[in-house]
């Protein structure tokens, strides 16, 4: 009867942990928002900044934050959620802890849009467009690779090295070819930037990862039977190869949209799912949740980190994500090494 | 021997009373002369798989041709075979994870690769040789996953769905192991916690690629002797891929032997483990005796000629 009791508790603490989690990981975005719409020249405070963002308060508050800061605001959360997500789906599809964008192709890809963009000289308007169809591009290249040999992991792995490196060699071809200018806001562009962000490109970003993030929700049963492996899948009634080419179409696009809003900022999707692990567990439904937000909090302090403390103007915050997150990662798998063996 | 199906039921329900496992041999090869001699009557599907003509093919590499097969419902059926005969290609093109190159396969006469994934996935369940362990996942959550083609994207989590799990916890032994991780369990656990993942799916038909590979020779008789009971007091149709002959002889009512990807026997253990076949088919000089226990064959290789020493 003990045994019961106790192993009924068990059962709940994961889900429990999670929850604490995601509770704390709201309040700080929240916390976090508010320090970020309300830091710049003008200072205003958290708790007024948040109600100029619902248009309460001061008229010229409710200008600065609502018109200059949210937009940036608003889109690191968004790109920081839909990367971590990402992240979280490309690494289970691929069985390999260090899948994301970044590995796979999806980076290489939107660079190679945006950087094609930029070169041709068209409106600047049409770069997260580029950027969306480059990483749509490593998707098919992915799929056309991969598809005889049924999507086999094993062959996706090395297909998305791949095509990463192939894209990433054109981009660098084309940036060196450059005008010094133009080269440097390429650089800019594939580091990954939050700088210049208007609201038409947030609420048609936005709106587009939301619905996306939805999806990838709504195939979370999916993606647990496809971890059990390919024979296992079949045998619950998946069709393997084909099953994992619409989930991995699914995850690329939500990479994809991210990255054409803020560029392919790097980190955010390999490290939020580890870190998620670490503190709640396996994947679940919940630990979805908890990983956008963790993605969205994460993003959104390297880029306060960029604005208000690093006295470097215009660093990109893909470079902060990726010089603190690499040590702060690898501190976090050598303490869970260390760590005695708590279930069970 | 035209039993009729009802009291060929009733023969199972006593086998399932007892517990020597030679009643359930014996009272299962009745089953297998029953299902072989005609339709049974009602509504009950009859669970019958069969190949026609099949080929199966990884590349270029033909590994079963042109097969012809019938097993019978409600029975356990072990393939038995030498290394590389295509034993496991046949367990994987019978549950759909391999394509035929050539004929069908076919469950009670429809066509499985005409049936949509989920229905078919309602009916068959399967563990496969190398089952993929999420790391960190509990025994509960992984068996919960055999619920899937129950679900409906947006359904909640049922009464029925936790039922069935509750009861492949069970019957695998595995309830008090809910909470472990599977990654840190022995082998022989880990093993019933994927059988009761494919328990929960619940299907009539259970397929079981070297269920007793990497295990020690106790987890082996436990996987069996669950199998056993599944079969008899659950009435799942069983296949599976075993590779020790005197084990599969034991455990199953029809005997399915490969060799080079073709049928070389089908039938009976008794009938159809032979001396003469086992030297055929494995190049193994042998004798096959009545095992003491329960009177199966048992193959017993002979010893190199004294002469040679």
């Amino acid at each position: 009867m003990s045994a019961l009791v106790m192993s009924a508790g068990s059962f709940a603490r994961r889900r429990t942990r999670t929850a604490a989690w995601s509770l704390l990981a709201a309040a700080l975005l929240v916390l976090l928002t508010g320090v970020a719409l309300g830091t710049g020249q003008v200072r205003i405070s958290a708790w007024d900044a948040l109600r100029a963002l619902a248009g309460q308060g001061e008229p010229g508050n409710v200008l600065v934050v609502q018109q200059f800061r949210a937009p940036r605001v608003v889109s690191a959360l968004i790109a920081g959620a839909g990367l971590a997500m990402a992240g979280s789906m490309l690494q289970r599809l691929f069985r390999n802890p260090l899948a994301s964008p970044d590995t796979i192709g999806v980076t290489g890809g939107a660079s190679f849009g945006a950087v094609l963009m930029l070169a041709t000289g068209a409106s600047a308007q049409l770069i997260p467009l580029a950027a969306l169809g480059g990483g749509l591009l490593a998707a098919l290249l992915l799929g056309g690779f991969a598809w005889r040999s049924k999507m086999a992991v094993t062959r996706l792995v090395l297909v998305g090295l791949a095509v990463q490196q192939g894209l990433a060699a054109a981009v660098n071809l084309m940036i060196v070819r450059f005008p010094a200018e133009l080269a440097s806001s390429a650089m800019q562009w594939t580091t990954g930037s939050l700088y210049g962000r208007t609201w038409t490109e947030v609420t048609i970003g936005g709106t587009a990862i939301a619905l996306t993030a939805g999806a990838v929700a709504l195939c979370q049963r999916r993606v647990a039977v496809l971890d059990l492996g390919d024979d296992s899948a079949g045998g619950l009634g998946l069709t393997p190869g084909r099953d994992r080419l619409w989930l991995l179409l699914l995850g690329i696009t939500l990479a994809s949209l991210a990255a054409a809003l803020t560029g392919p900022v790097a980190f955010v999707a390999l490290a939020v799912p580890h870190l998620v692990r670490l503190l709640a567990g396996p994947p679940t439904l919940g630990t979805l949740g908890l990983t956008a937000l963790t993605g969205a909090v994460l993003l959104l302090s390297a880029d306060l980190l960029v604005l208000h403390v690093i006295p470097v103007h215009g660093l990109p915050v893909g470079a902060v994500t990726a010089t603190l997150g690499a040590p702060w990662l690898l501190v976090l798998m050598i303490r869970q090494g260390r760590l005695p063996q708590r279930s069970s | 021997m035209t039993t009729p199906a009802t009291d060929d039921l009733a023969s199972g329900d006593a086998a399932s009373g007892d517990l020597a496992s030679v009643d359930a041999a014996a009272g299962a090869a009745d089953a297998a002369a029953a299902d072989t001699s005609g339709d049974r009557p009602g509504d009950r599907p009859a669970n019958r798989l069969a190949a026609h003509g099949l080929g199966l093919r990884y590349g270029d590499r033909t590994v079963v041709d042109g097969l012809d097969l019938e097993l019978p419902g409600g029975a356990v059926t072990a393939i038995v075979g030498p290394n590389a005969c295509g034993k496991s290609t046949l367990l994987r093109g019978l549950v759909r994870l391999l394509d035929p190159a050539a004929g069908t396969v076919t469950l009670d006469g429809s066509d499985i690769h005409r049936m949509p994934a989920r229905a078919l996935a309602k009916r068959m369940g399967l563990l496969p040789q190398q089952p993929v362990t999420p790391e960190g996942i509990t025994v509960e959550a992984l068996v919960r996953l055999g619920r899937y083609p129950h679900q409906r994207m947006l359904s909640p989590w049922s009464k029925a769905d936790q039922a069935a799990v509750e009861d492949a916890l069970a019957r695998t032994g595995t309830a008090e192991l809910r909470d472990q991780q599977v990654d840190r369990l022995s082998g022989g656990q880990r093993q019933r916690a994927w059988i009761a993942l494919a328990l929960a799916q619940d299907t009539e038909l259970l397929l079981l690629d070297e269920p007793t590979t990497f295990l020690d020779l106790r987890h082996q008789l436990d996987v069996l002797d669950l199998v056993a009971d599944l079969h008899a007091e659950a009435g799942r149709t069983v296949v599976m891929v075993l590779h020790d002959l005197g084990q599969a002889a034991r455990y199953a009512d029809h005997l399915v032997v490969l060799k080079d990807g073709r049928l070389a026997a089908a039938g009976a253990p008794s009938d159809v483990l032979t001396a003469e076949l086992v030297e055929r088919v494995f190049q193994v000089p042998c004798r096959v005796v009545p095992d003491p226990e329960t009177g199966t064959p048992l193959v017993v290789p002979r010893a190199r000629s004294r002469a040679a020493r």
